[in-house]
């Protein structure tokens, strides 16, 4: 079961993630960020939304995912609190998110960035550190 | 990691850091700051991205950071490079994900006292007409092709639908139209999050506030730029909300391939950049300025509405009620510019990220009401604190190809600012300061709480004292609406 940190960023945010494996890095990442967002325990997860990405790499699926579940965040209202993944690699994802309006909103996350974005593969698993533009 | 000790000090406001600190820099980094702003630029990795800068392709004369400088991503905030148009780079990174969030002023013939009975009553009615919080939406409902004719046209879309005069385009940075926009390559997304979003603030640090001039600085630059003591004016910052954020991120992700196909090595992903003379670094170009012209429609259209509240509370209590337009500043954008280089001319593509254009007297891009004086720049400073008008000038279009701060800068993370404060007390101390705050959110409100600031004196000083804009007036804030 993966963790997240939060790390000190002057005007952003940024996340420290560890993880067992690529699902749940993307699941942790998800978390961690919708956590800025909205009390999680609130949030109800009654619509579920299908998310297919394509990527070079796993940086940039990850990046890809976070904006994707954002960018619903901001269409939609949602707040996504269970993920399930068909399939996923390291360029490919197929998901279904489950989400619902959260009744108080927390903090403002508008985009996943690239800044110094490496996701490392461990002997525990998976870790990476990622900054938020709020 | 850079060390202080490594910087030579060229004056007391100008810091270097020579190219051979590492072998990737093609120009040196400069930081412009008195010495406190100059020892703060070591608390957070602003220094770094700074040098991250000086090494991407094309760069001319040096990678800098304004005083008001502290971390971002990719650029620092407060950072501004310049790159050949012949054979240098576009970096979406280097404009950032608000493209052309800026600041408008508006002055008014009326005097604090003229409001002061009308204040609560004006913010309650500013906060109604001007929807905050990201994702909210605002009032205006546009077509696609309103849509496409906003991207493409900017404050000419604005001036057709009622929003602007003639005069507010005048007083507009590049006249509120960015040539080259093309609304065929904002992406479909883009287009989705930013129709309904016309006419609103958003969230983060932006603000729509009631100032009262309190200093003049320069008297015949205030008065060319309509500024006298006691006066009310106000100041909307804001940018173009999910539609830029949208082309920024597709931006960076379309060109993530790029360096490698154009073999340019970058050293952090953020900064990815292609030739700006390619198909894609044209292409990112036009969309930029698309996006740019929507926030300079957005400002245009906020403005619209701050007139009708004023009109709608001040009738028969105020005769005068007019709120004319002194200028409007874009501090995220990439522009292509003329600027001497070695004492040739040279086109450039200047990025500015989170610094504010400051042309000088005399540039043929001014409108004729300000040719003979400069370009008014406009420094907010943080909530509750003051706001500059400064004034570019010669030596600093030499020096940083006419560019200076944008605001105070945080010092502070906004997790630490909420640590050390709460939205309540916030308010509390603005309130007992005479300074009415209307926010949809008590968290925002500790975020951008003063504490999280630098000092906006010390930056404005900073930047006057390297000659980079020259004081004009100070305002200071008697109502606030937090986005």
């Amino acid at each position: 079961m993966g963790r997240w940190q939060e790390i000190d960023h002057t005007a952003d945010l940024a996340l420290h993630i560890w993880a067992d494996d690529l699902p749940d890095l993307f699941i942790t990442t998800a978390r961690g960020t919708f956590a800025l967002v909205a009390d999680l325990a609130q949030v109800r997860p009654e619509r579920a939304v299908a998310v297919t990405l394509d990527a070079l790499d796993a940086e940039m699926l990850l990046v890809d995912w976070l904006n994707e579940l954002l960018y619903q965040n901001e269409v939609n209202g949602l707040v996504f609190t269970e993920f399930s993944f068909e399939s996923l690699s390291p360029t490919h994802l197929q998901a279904t998110v489950y989400g619902g309006p959260a009744p108080e909103r927390l903090g403002y996350v508008k985009a996943a960035t690239f800044h110094n974005l490496v996701v490392q593969q461990t002997p525990q698993g998976y870790e990476t550190e990622i900054v938020l533009d709020t | 990691m850079v060390e202080k000790n490594q910087f030579e000090q060229l004056s007391d406001y100008v810091w270097e850091l020579p190219p051979h600190y590492d072998a990737r820099m093609r120009v040196p980094a400069r930081i412009y700051g008195n010495e406190q702003i100059f020892d703060m630029a070591f608390r957070d990795k602003s220094v770094e991205q700074l040098v991250n800068v000086a090494m991407l392709p094309g760069i001319v004369r040096y990678a800098m950071a304004m005083p008001d400088m502290h971390q971002g991503y990719g650029f620092p905030i407060g950072g501004v490079a310049a790159f050949r148009y012949s054979d240098g780079i576009v970096s979406p990174g280097g404009v950032g994900y608000d493209i052309n969030c800026g600041v408008r002023m508006l002055a008014s013939a009326m005097d604090y006292e003229d409001i002061e009975p009308y204040l609560e009553e004006l913010i309650a009615t500013l906060f109604k007409v001007c929807p905050s919080g990201v994702g909210e939406d605002g009032s205006v409902r546009l077509s696609d092709k309103e849509l496409d004719d906003v991207l493409e046209r900017g404050t000419e879309w604005a001036i057709s639908k009622g929003y602007a005069t003639r005069a507010d385009a005048e007083r507009t940075e590049s006249y509120g139209r960015i040539a080259g926009a093309r609304a065929d390559v904002v992406p479909k997304r883009a287009k989705e999050r930013g129709r309904p979003q016309m006419g609103s603030l958003g969230s983060g640090n932006h603000f729509l506030e009631i100032d009262v001039v309190d200093e003049i600085y320069n008297a015949d630059v205030a008065t060319a730029f309509g500024l006298r003591p006691g006066q009310v004016v106000v100041q909307i910052h804001c940018g173009s909300r999910g539609l830029g954020h949208e082309v920024c991120e597709q931006a960076i992700r379309a060109l993530q391939d790029a360096p490698r196909r154009y073999g340019i090595t970058i050293p952090d992903r953020e900064l990815v950049a292609a030739p700006v003379q390619s198909a894609e670094g044209q292409e990112y170009m036009a969309g930029m300025a698309a996006a740019a012209n929507y926030a300079f429609a957005n400002r245009q259209v906020l403005a619209h509405f701050v007139r009708q509240a004023f009109d709608r509370v001040l009738a028969s209590k105020v005769t005068d009620r007019d709120l004319h337009q002194v200028y409007d500043v874009a501090h995220n954008i990439a522009k292509v510019e003329e600027h001497a280089v070695d004492g040739k001319p040279m086109k450039v593509v200047v990025h500015r990220k989170g610094a504010t254009r400051s042309f000088p007297p005399g540039h043929p891009d001014l409108p004729a009401v300000y040719r003979e004086v400069g370009q008014p720049v406009l420094v907010p400073g943080s909530m509750g604190t003051a706001s500059y008008v400064l004034v570019g000038t010669a030596d600093g279009f030499g020096e940083t190809f006419g560019s200076t701060c944008h605001g105070a800068g945080r010092t502070m993370s906004r997790n630490a600012a909420i640590r050390a404060t709460r939205g309540e007390q916030v308010r509390a101390d603005l309130n007992r300061q005479g300074i009415v705050v209307r926010t949809g959110s008590l968290r925002g409100l500790a975020e951008e709480a003063p504490m999280a600031y630098k000092e906006v004196d010390q930056v404005v000083e900073s930047v006057a004292g390297a000659g980079l804009a020259g004081k004009v007036a100070r305002v200071h804030p008697v109502a606030v609406i937090k986005g």
